[in-house]
């Protein structure tokens, strides 16, 4: 392929929107894990229930994308909240609790991702659906040099904005964002404060849920919504959040433009049969580099 | 106040407290003193809710508390300030103490006591925008101890608050916990510094083993020769002295 400025800045311009979707699901994995100490191998499926709500809201109710949208977010951090009290919980009381001793917690996150998937295969089957969003009213981007941005591209820029604006405005400035940074900080002090650990433990869950249920109403329109889309979302995400420090929300983002960005750039100059292989290339050069990530903050240590 | 009815309790299997009976009343400083290892913590966090009874009952002004979730037990008045003098060190002195009225909603009142915090310890006025991971030791202490008067308690529980500090801080820290209890909040103070302690408060319980072994008067507890040999030594005037300066 000749080398152009043009499709130079396409590359990029499309790697870092999808590479903000990465980061997305990154935050609410980095989320869970500063919260929870627990890497949450099911998140993948979260996403992909929220892109399949999503095209249930939108193409079976008829709802239009944007509250589609929403609604995906509000019920997937619903099933979040439940697998978290139902699955998750109870394991907790069995000693390690949410702490980086409790590896019973990844165990049990990668049963829930396979019982995810069975689910999603018993409701939607192995097809993969298009998800044709009515996006009209969204425009599209021109770029000098003939490059044009769709309008599915805008919008997830545009979303994915709010959706950072957001969180960082719920954590930084509300008394339970206060509340949420106490109890990843610390659980006994958080406690102590009068604070109530487990709904807070909830309302983690489910944030970090529904984020990740956004980026699966985001992907949909451009890609398909499959049943197995999870688990190389989970990978490209977590890679974004080991890349720009496991743990560090902004790094979460960085992190995923970063993957989204070097990715697209390595399919279009390298090879694109092997587009997946990027994000993991990526990882391995950063943590050779710099271990921690980018942002990283030094390991937790709990005692 | 508090009563405390044969509770057992400990982490997982392992028992650490083994049928201690307590009875607070309003008002005043009571302490619990006991070598390292002995349950002092393990019981404050059992009066807290941090951990589960095994077995026994806690009530708090007639009501069992026994099943109550620690943060059901701060909105009763209960606040325990740990011994890991933990502070959230990435937010600010004021965050940290603000965070303590987390229970809260009398936002005027919670002005009024902070400003009356950072008068028990101007220092943390000094240091109020500043992250509260920078402080030496004796202001966390007295942060965390701030806090815990954030969060208007009707007991305070102070697990050794004069741990690893100089003398002089201690001395302006036991002189702020004194007045916090003539303010008319119930102090139970775990301390290793035992004379300091029972000149300190009215009442004390020693703990051995997960049992109480001896309680009393302090005045009595500080003659008494079992405690003297096991605890004490130097002298008791120099202290009484400094506590009397402040
Ligand atoms: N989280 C825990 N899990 C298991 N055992 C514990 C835990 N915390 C304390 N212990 C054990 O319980 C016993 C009593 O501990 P506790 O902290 O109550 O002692 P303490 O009287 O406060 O001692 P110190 O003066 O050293 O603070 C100790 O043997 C300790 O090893
Ligand atoms: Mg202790």
């Amino acid at each position: 392929m000749a080398f152009d400025l043009n499709s130079l800045l396409a590359f990029i311009i499309f790697g870092v929107t999808i590479g903000v979707v990465y980061g997305i699901v990154a935050l609410g994995i980095s989320l869970i894990y500063s919260g929870l100490d627990i890497v949450h191998f099911a998140h993948g499926e979260m996403y992909m229930f929220g892109a399949f709500f999503g095209l249930v809201l939108a193409e079976n109710v008829g709802l239009p994308y944007p509250v589609a949208l929403v609604g995906a977010m509000i019920i997937t951090a619903v099933v979040g909240m439940l697998v978290e009290r139902v699955f998750y919980r109870r394991l907790t009381r069995a000693g390690g609790g949410y702490t980086v001793a409790g590896m019973g917690m990844i165990i049990c996150g990668f049963g829930m991702s396979v019982a995810m998937v069975n689910v999603a295969y018993f409701i939607w089957g192995a097809e993969a659906e298009p998800f044709r969003a009515n996006l009209d009213y969204i425009p599209r981007l021109q770029f000098p040099g003939d490059i044009e941005v769709p309008e599915s591209y805008v919008l997830t820029a545009i979303i994915s904005v709010i959706l950072m604006f957001t969180l960082h405005y719920f954590l930084r400035y509300t008394k339970p964002g206060l509340a949420v940074r106490a109890v990843a900080h610390n659980k006994d002090i958080a406690y102590l404060m009068g604070i109530n650990v487990p709904l807070m433990i909830s309302l983690i869950f489910g944030v970090a849920c529904a984020l990740a249920a956004a980026a699966g109403v985001l992907i949909g329109p451009m890609q398909s919504v499959q049943v197995e889309m999870g688990y190389l979302m989970l990978m490209k995400a977590f890679a974004a959040a080991v890349v720009g420090g496991f743990g560090s929300l902004p790094g979460a983002i960085i992190g995923g433009i970063m993957v989204g960005v070097f990715e697209n750039l390595g399919a279009a100059y390298i090879s694109a049969s092997h587009k997946d292989i990027y994000a993991f290339l990526l990882l391995i050069l950063v943590l050779m580099i710099k271990p921690s990530g980018l942002f990283g903050v030094e390991a937790k240590v709990k005692a | 106040m508090l009563q405390v009815n044969d509770v057992h309790a400990g982490y997982g299997n392992l028992k650490i407290l083994r049928g201690v009976d307590m009875s607070i009343s309003d008002g005043g400083i009571v302490t619990l003193l006991g070598g390292n290892g002995t349950g002092k913590s393990t019981l404050l966090k059992a009066i807290s809710g941090l951990i589960p009874l095994m077995k026994g009952q806690i009530t708090f002004d007639g009501l069992d508390i026994s099943k109550l979730k620690p943060h059901e037990r701060v909105r009763l008045g209960i606040v325990q300030v740990t011994q890991a003098k933990e502070a959230y060190p990435a937010m600010s002195v004021e965050e940290n103490l603000v965070l303590g009225a987390y229970t809260r909603k009398d936002r005027e009142a919670i002005k009024v006591d902070l400003e009356r915090v950072y008068d028990f310890f101007p220092v943390l006025r000094e240091r109020r925008k500043q992250m509260s991971g920078t402080l030496s030791g004796g202001e966390v202490q007295m942060l965390v101890i701030g806090r815990g008067m954030m969060a208007k308690p009707k007991m305070l529980m102070l697990d050794e608050p004069s741990a690893a500090l100089a003398p002089k801080v201690v001395l302006e820290i036991f002189a702020n916990i004194n007045r916090i209890a003539k303010s008319g909040v119930t102090i139970l103070i775990v301390e290793q510094n035992v004379r300091m302690a029972l000149i300190l408060a009215q009442y004390g319980y020693i703990i051995r083993d997960g049992i109480i072994l001896i309680e009393g008067n302090a005045d009595m507890l500080i003659k008494d020769p079992a405690v003297k040999e096991s605890f004490l030594g130097g002298s008791v005037a120099d202290v009484s002295r400094g506590l009397n300066k402040k």
